[in-house]
């Protein structure tokens, strides 16, 4: 018995030790690429959501939606290859009666495993919450809330050339004026292709309290300084964003001004 | 169990062949008849055959369904996605364990019961002994697959239904198509469980104890679903013996894809005759005489 639980052991340990050798070698070659992603995901997309249409008693083909995607995993500084929960692609369709969001995409988050099949989940405005009610009234499951699916690890992997802008937003809810009388911005910018850069220019009312230009990485957030202080009984500013990269949200945003 | 049967063994063996040495025919009869008289053989078909059928009850009356799983979201009412569910699940471990049951045993028994010196004492070759009894656990696992499959398939098809299933690439199946795709679905298991069986045997003839050789093939098996499972290592993922477990996925995607099955196949076939190759030279060399 001892020479048994000895040998498997040393098994053991050989096994473990050939694994770290072969990834020491040919570690990061991964069946889970962007490309193929980009190519696999619409295609599983555009079927689901046929099967939605179905069920809602509405007629589309998988042709017409002309669903493509851009995916990217973790951030800008990771390269976009393997599997994990980390990927994030944008998907743009054409259905006349779900108008996409001014940037032109909604933004699916997927979870990729290593056996190349991964589960997707979209933005509920765009495609639907847990049930939905069928032609018959009853509430059934929402296929396109979540989704599976699976690609070819041997597919083609040619990147697609699909790329969205980065949408940019505002992200603070009130402002504080600070010791010197001035203020900041918290803003952020998405997933997308070239980060995000323009001007925000800043008014209350018809005065004009500065502009301020930004310059972000895709999937980072940043903080923007008024240029001057905030006049004396300030309100609410309004914030109108006119990006020069990337897309910007569709209207100004006004922000309360928090009292002292 | 192997030692009740010597008995009846030897009344038979000069009747058949009073002059010239038994063929493999002869061998493997006797393997067979002795995996008959085993009562843990007959529990494992019986329980191929019977235990799919609550399973499938069980999971058709969830309310929730397993969502973690593919096919899981569709399975408490769609019966081809319930099949293949199971298959998912029988393919983590349960596949390699009942295989191993016979695989693991049928070597190291002999030594567990002191028979090898009246089993190799016997007019025939090693080697026609070796491959009798890799033939019956091979066999086995033949059997045992065509049973669990086919009684997962029926009784999921009954209990649940034959509704059109939706694919991995959200396409919908029909019916008679679904039933094929599944059937090959389960047929795309035996080569990994075959090599699971040789894995087996390997381990039966080196440990010479049947506990190592039904447990260690299902531990392996589960170290290498967990390796294959871990992103940035997919060099030595596809030379892992549970990866050909999981090349059915291409069958159910449109357009359909094969390459990991053959690659499968290739990756089964190594195992196979690697594992059964070293099993038979570690036989052929064996020294009985000690005991």
């Amino acid at each position: 018995m001892r020479r048994t639980i000895l040998v498997l052991v040393v098994a053991l340990a050989a096994i473990l030790g050939l694994g770290t050798a072969v990834i020491a070698v040919g570690g990061g070659a991964s069946n889970v690429t962007r490309a193929r992603l980009e190519k696999s995901l619409p295609t599983v997309f555009a079927n689901t959501y046929v099967n939605q249409a179905h069920i809602l008693g509405r007629h589309v083909t998988a042709r017409s939606l002309h669903a493509k995607a851009m995916c990217d995993k973790h951030g800008p500084d990771v390269a976009d290859v393997g599997p994990g929960g980390d990927w994030v692609c944008l998907m743009s369709w054409t259905d006349p009666q779900v108008p996409m969001p001014p940037e032109g995409y909604g933004k699916f988050e997927l979870n990729v495993h290593s056996n190349d099949c991964f589960t997707a989940g979209g933005p509920s405005k765009l495609t639907g919450f847990l049930t939905i009610t069928d032609t018959r009234g009853k509430e059934v499951t929402n296929p396109l809330f979540e989704f599976d699916g699976c690609f070819d690890p041997g597919a083609d992997n040619t990147p697609t050339g699909v790329f969205f802008p980065s949408l940019f937003a505002v992200t603070s809810t009130t402002l504080t004026r600070d010791a010197k009388g001035g203020t900041s911005l918290k803003v952020n910018c998405g997933t997308g292709a070239h980060g995000c850069a323009g001007t925000v220019v800043a008014s209350d009312g018809n005065v004009n309290l500065g502009s301020m230009p930004y310059r972000l990485k895709e999937e980072s957030t940043g903080t923007l300084r008024l240029p001057a202080r905030l006049p004396p009984g300030t309100k609410e500013v309004s914030f109108e964003v006119r990006p020069t990269t990337g897309a910007g949200p569709s209207g100004p945003a006004t922000i309360p001004v928090e009292r002292p | 169990m192997t030692a009740t049967q010597a008995a009846p063994l030897t009344r038979e063996a000069p009747a058949q062949a009073p002059r010239r040495h038994p063929g493999l025919g002869a061998a493997l009869r006797f393997e067979v008849r002795k995996l008959r008289a085993q009562y843990r053989a007959w529990a494992v078909l019986l329980g191929a055959v019977l235990a799919p059928i609550p399973i499938v009850v069980i999971i058709h009356g969830q309310s929730r369904p397993p969502k973690d799983t593919l096919f899981g979201r569709f399975a408490t009412d769609n019966g081809f996605a319930l099949t293949l569910l199971v298959l998912g699940f029988a393919t983590q471990w349960l596949l390699p364990l009942l295989t191993a049951i016979v695989a693991g045993d049928v070597f190291a028994s002999e030594d567990q019961h002191g028979t090898w010196k009246t089993v190799l004492t016997r007019s025939t070759s090693r080697a026609r002994i070796f491959w009798a009894k890799t033939l019956t656990a091979g066999g086995f696992a033949v059997l045992l697959l065509v049973l669990l499959a086919a009684s997962t398939i029926v009784s999921s098809l009954l209990i649940v239904g034959s509704q059109p299933l939706i694919g991995l690439s959200g396409q919908t199946i029909a019916a008679g198509t679904a039933l094929k795709l599944v059937t090959a679905s389960w047929a795309s298991t035996l080569a990994p469980t075959l090599g699971f069986t040789c894995l087996a045997i390997l381990l039966s003839v080196w440990s010479r104890n049947p506990a190592v050789g039904i447990a260690a093939p299902v531990v392996l098996g589960m170290v290498m679903g967990l390796v294959g499972g871990l992103g940035g290592i997919e060099a030595i993922r596809s030379l892992l013996l549970t990866t050909p477990f999981e090349a059915w996925h291409g069958l159910l995607t449109q357009p359909r894809f094969t390459g990991p099955l053959v690659d499968g196949l290739l990756v089964c076939g190594a195992w196979s005759v690697l594992s059964l190759g070293a099993a038979f030279l570690m036989h052929r060399r064996r020294d009985i005489t000690g005991g």
